[in-house]
């Protein structure tokens, strides 16, 4: 073929010239919400990329304290640092849970708190007033689009190595978090804020990045060809038989001696 | 793995498939072990990652939830298919207005869709180029005959080459475009290369369906 040393610039009305400058990937990152400190909770979410570098959160997780405020965060660093969720051991005073000081060397900071309006950052992380509440059945729906000025530098750029994490469990069995749970909030008091149960902020769920999508989707197919040429290789067609039974319609072509 | 399937060459040639047809029947899907019970992807991936995790620790956890070597995001530049003697550079292409894919204005480029992930980082990149255009053949003319295995490679801005192996090759018609599967979440890093096939509609001067390899990631090197 050696296309490599050609430098076809003729004209070509039917198909646009396209000479844009490679811009950040615009993708959409999965993310599989697995439950932390027994809780129970399981779920997806998902991280977009839009292309004016606005990103947009959903999250749909269930086994939540029904009707209670769960306070929801990005975690992590866009530094290239690749955090990843805690197991069990992460419980370093063998109290039974991992509560949110003992998990951050593994999952990280605060990055975004994933509030359902006003202030994203970090600041807003125990912002319980403005977090999803889960429903009586204990499922939360989340969908919010966070603009890119108010996301961290570097957010798009590495979307995958962020991680969400869920707050609030119930220990005892209330339907509420209280005092007689697990105490006081240590993580909160650390804040300055007193009086907050420990179960209000101790991690009910983790998720890592499972997977990813493009960004948007294109309609249909791709115009890729005028017919103006026979298309190379001139395949020999090989039809499976035997164990492949399967293989009705399956095919297998050699490569051709020749080149186009 | 062919003689151990049990092949039966039937001996078809490609000047008995349909005019211009890239030897693929429509949504038909060529692979290593066809019928067999693996799937594409097991068949074409080596029995090891050699790919050294990107940072220390990665990938050597137990709850990873990735499969297979994972690059950061970075741009790809260029884009070589030994097999085919395919080595051209890459542009970047957008959507067009009606909400399809644009492509490279001439034969020779190649062009990578910006809406996806970058070759090499987690998902599915997307890379399109002609069969033929303007009487010239193009940079994909011989896309079709890929082969499971056959090697991919894709070189990025950070001076790294993501070397893909192609898991399988199939053909579609556009109107029945597999828009989940080229362009939906995957849990690997992963590969499209797409371009036309099958008979060329002359009345809207367009062939029915698409080409579509699907390779991943098998291992990265730096040049
Ligand atoms: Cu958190």
């Amino acid at each position: 073929m050696r296309l490599r040393t050609m430098a076809a610039v003729a004209p070509m009305l039917a198909f646009p010239l396209v000479f844009a400058a490679p811009a950040a990937a615009q993708e959409s990152v999965q993310i599989q919400l697995d439950a932390l400190n027994k809780s129970g909770v399981s779920g997806t979410a998902t991280m977009t990329a839009q292309d004016n570098g606005d990103l947009t959160v959903t999250i749909n997780a269930r086994g939540l304290v029904p009707n209670a405020p769960h306070a929801q965060h990005i975690h992590g660093a866009a530094n290239g640092t690749d955090f990843m969720c805690p197991d069990q051991s992460a419980d370093k005073d063998g109290d039974g849970f991992v509560n949110t000081e003992e998990g951050l060397p593994d999952y990280g900071d605060i990055f975004v708190s994933l509030t359902t309006s006003g202030d994203t950052s970090k600041k807003s992380g125990l912002a319980v007033d403005r977090m999803p509440k889960a429903d009586a059945n204990g499922t939360v729906t989340y969908r919010r689009t966070i603009k890119a000025a108010e996301l961290p530098a570097g957010t798009v750029k590495f979307l995958k190595d962020l991680h969400i994490v869920q707050h609030g469990i119930d220990v005892n069995d209330n339907d509420k978090y209280d005092l007689e749970g697990l105490g006081e909030s240590t993580f909160a008091k650390s804040l300055g804020v007193s009086g907050i149960p420990e179960e209000a902020t101790n991690p009910a769920s983790c998720g890592m990045v499972s997977g990813a999508a493009a960004g948007s989707m294109p309609a249909g197919g791709v115009e890729t060809g005028d017919g103006s040429t026979e298309p190379g290789g001139q395949p020999v067609l090989v039809i499976l038989g035997g164990l492949a039974a399967a293989a009705a319609g399956v095919v297998l072509r050699r490569r051709p001696r020749t080149d186009s | 793995m062919v003689t151990a399937a049990g092949l039966v060459t039937v001996g078809v040639r490609a000047g008995d498939a349909p005019p211009g047809a890239a030897g693929v029947p429509p949504s038909s899907s060529v692979t290593a072990s066809a019928g067999a019970t693996t799937s594409a992807g097991a068949t074409a991936a080596p029995p090891s990652r050699p790919v050294p995790p990107r940072r220390p620790g990665v990938g050597t956890r137990p709850r990873e939830l990735t499969t297979g070597p994972v690059l950061p995001t970075s741009a790809p530049v260029r884009l070589d298919i030994p097999t085919l003697r395919v080595s051209t550079g890459l542009i970047g292409l957008g959507l067009q207005p009606d909400g399809t894919m644009e492509v490279p204005g001439d034969a020779a480029t190649a062009g990578w869709y910006t809406a996806a992930p970058t070759p090499g980082s987690l998902g599915p990149a997307v890379v399109a180029a002609h069969v033929n255009l303007d009487g010239r053949p193009g940079v994909f003319t011989a896309l079709a005959t890929l082969r499971p295995g056959d090697t991919v490679e894709v070189a990025r801005a950070d001076g790294t080459v993501a070397v893909f192996a192609i898991t399988t090759v199939q053909r579609h018609p556009k109107d029945r475009f597999p828009t989940e599967a080229v362009y939906g979440a995957i849990d690997h890093a992963g590969l499209r290369l797409i371009t036309c096939g099958g008979d060329f509609d002359t009345a809207r001067r367009s062939y029915r369906d698409n080409v579509v390899a699907f390779a991943r990631l098998v291992r990265t090197e730096r040049r």
